[in-house]
């Protein structure tokens, strides 16, 4: 990848175990997690109404799981560019995100194998939030050979 | 009561393989489409052109716009009756019938946590796809002992087929139920 090409997908050669993944930063706030709600189409009012989530026992409205598999693809695919094929995600969910918050997303790769005419790269990853770990996962991405 | 007359690891065997909501098969409302894709890339600024960008996705290895693969559980979302929601705790619909876990509630593990989603993708979509989904309890643990109390972990599958019946793609989704009067035991 170049400067002057920021959608030049990653060169599967050029890539080894324990590569680390560009971090990816998200400013969390309000109007992130509601318009993330919508757009998964989430209606759940705890992620637009807080008056709604305080009943459920939360101090404010909170990330949904769908918003939270988008940003990791996204942060997948924004390393990998855009001809990289997610195939597999697996999160396990840690703490909520509340507005306010930020999220550093970080990953390196664990494991690279052949799989027709793809490489498919094995990757663990975390997103960090303000008390703790938000998500953390493993995920497969294919990519030209 | 039934509840009765079965051991609570009898009724939770036979929930094995049984649809999770009130409808065995979910089918989108809209098929894939591009204004849809552009609102989810707009809401996580997921610039990725494959997405959005139609001369770049025609030379790229799709050969054409493509879906989002983490937008594919959004497609068969339920559509919202907005009035009332709060009221229903949140469901989108109202449930028809009792859901199937109400027999944990009665046996105390009133309280649910969210753990794991995990997505296999088979292909990527494309704008015309109808994607249905048809989602089964996988696995329900025993009694453990976490932080949160004593619980039970519930593993239901959603398998996502196209207009042919081809599977497109699957997700495993896992919830803790517990009994919140135990956390900390």
């Amino acid at each position: 990848m170049t400067a002057a090409d920021p959608w030049a997908t990653r060169d599967a050669g050029t890539i080894a175990v324990g590569d680390a993944l560009d971090p990816l930063i998200v400013d969390v706030d309000a109007t992130r997690i509601v318009a993330g709600a919508i757009a998964s189409r989430d209606f759940m009012p705890a992620h637009h109404d807080r008056g709604f989530a305080n009943t459920q026992g939360a101090p404010d409205i909170f990330m949904n799981i769908l918003s939270d598999t988008a940003y990791c693809s996204r942060f997948l695919t924004d390393w990998a560019g855009p001809e990289a094929m997610v195939t597999r995600l697996a999160i396990r969910l840690g703490v909520p995100v509340f507005p306010g918050h930020t999220l550093t997303y970080t990953g390196e790769v664990t494991g690279l194998r052949r799989e027709g005419n793809d490489v498919a790269v094995e990757i663990a990853f975390r997103a960090a939030g303000d008390i703790g770990d938000h998500v953390t996962g493993t995920a497969e991405v294919r990519l030209p050979n | 009561m039934s509840d009765d007359e079965q051991t609570l690891d009898e009724r939770l065997a036979g929930l094995i393989g049984k649809p999770v909501g009130s409808r065995a098969v979910t089918v989108a409302p809209d098929p894939v489409n591009v204004p849809m894709i552009r609102h989810w890339a707009a809401a996580f600024e997921d610039h990725n052109p494959v997405y959005t960008d139609e001369a770049f996705a025609e030379a790229s290895r799709f050969g054409g716009i493509v879906a989002p693969p983490l937008m594919l559980q959004t497609w068969t979302m339920a559509t919202p009756m907005i009035t009332g929601i709060a009221a229903r705790g949140g469901s989108p619909v109202a449930m028809e019938g009792e859901a199937p876990l109400a027999v944990l509630d009665r046996a105390g593990y009133t309280a649910t946590l969210a753990t794991n989603s995990e997505f296999e993708i088979d292909r990527y979509l494309r704008p015309g796809d109808v994607v249905s989904a048809s989602t089964a309890f996988e696995t329900i643990s025993e009694e453990k002992n976490t932080r949160m109390g004593k619980g039970r972990f519930v593993t239901w599958v959603t398998t996502y087929t196209d207009q042919d019946g081809e599977v497109v793609g699957r997700q495993r989704f896992r919830i803790l139920k517990f009994n919140p009067s135990g956390a900390g035991s």
